[in-house]
């Protein structure tokens, strides 16, 4: 049996066949990192909504000045708005920590210096999530 | 930063890998800015008022269209890279799919950076 090539196409060898890899190659062992590999395409597919449709909001469909506490008490009625702040506090949070752990990874080559600024970016995202999480479940319109 | 010759080129990915780093650090810098600056809310209504006024002005409402144009990127070439990723037969148009998203960031970020500055261009703000 033979195959026609298309022009252009010979450039990119194909692939081989799935049948000669090797079985410890088919099932490679996941670890923290490949989560976190599948972690940052996941939450970066949502974040493109999530972070997209916040910033349209505040600041295309509303102008920013517009955006005053009364716009929060009226936007932060809605559980489901408070629900939508929250996927993207937390996904932002997490997304943006474990891109900056990368660039620390990265950059930061000595030991000492590269576990105190991990030690420092985690204890800052970790706190403002916490409290990002409180001002979401506690704010009272009401007592505006 | 070493003058060694690197192993790069210069080439798209190479720069849409740069890219991709500094709008991320800079949107997730921003972010923990945000974070602060929202949580006003609860403890004193009227000083969030006040703090929120500044994003009002001329030099916070271009500080907005950088960070729209860094979302913008960010996000398409978040998008391409997922495509490249999960689809490795698209890397043939590596080329044309960065050229996408550098459409769409503009295509997007222009009209919306005029939205942004549109009290400032009209004149109400100055």
């Amino acid at each position: 049996m033979t195959t026609t090539i298309e022009p252009g196409e010979e450039r990119i060898p194909a692939p081989p066949p799935r049948h000669a890899a090797r079985k410890q190659d088919r099932a490679p062992k996941q670890n923290f990192e490949t989560w976190s590999w599948y972690f940052m395409r996941v939450s970066g597919l949502a974040l493109v909504f999530l972070a997209l449709t916040h910033f349209s909001i505040t600041h295309i469909i509303n102008d920013v000045v517009e955006t005053d506490s009364v716009f929060v008490a009226e936007r932060w009625d809605n559980p489901l708005w408070r629900l939508f702040d929250w996927a993207l506090l937390a996904l932002a949070l997490l997304h943006g920590l474990n891109g900056v752990r990368w660039i620390i990874e990265d950059y930061v080559q000595s030991p000492a210096k590269r576990a105190l600024t991990k030690a420092l970016v985690y204890a800052v995202s970790f706190t403002l999530f916490a409290y990002g999480t409180f001002v979401i479940v506690t704010f009272d319109g009401g007592a505006l | 930063m070493s003058s060694a010759p690197t192993v790069y080129k210069g080439k798209s990915g190479q720069w849409a890998f740069i890219s991709h780093r500094v709008t991320g650090f800079l949107v997730f810098m921003f972010l923990l800015l945000h974070i602060i600056d929202v949580s006003l809310v609860i403890i004193d209504a009227e000083l969030y008022n006040e703090v929120h006024e500044l994003y009002g002005n001329v030099f916070l409402r271009l500080f907005e269209c950088g960070l729209l144009l860094a979302l913008l990127y960010h996000s398409f070439n978040g998008l391409r890279i997922i495509a490249v990723d999960f689809f490795p037969g698209v890397i043939k148009h590596e080329k044309q799919l960065t050229g996408v998203v550098t459409f769409f960031t503009f295509a997007l970020g222009i009209p919306g950076s005029i939205i942004i500055l549109w009290p400032f261009i009209d004149g109400t703000l100055l």
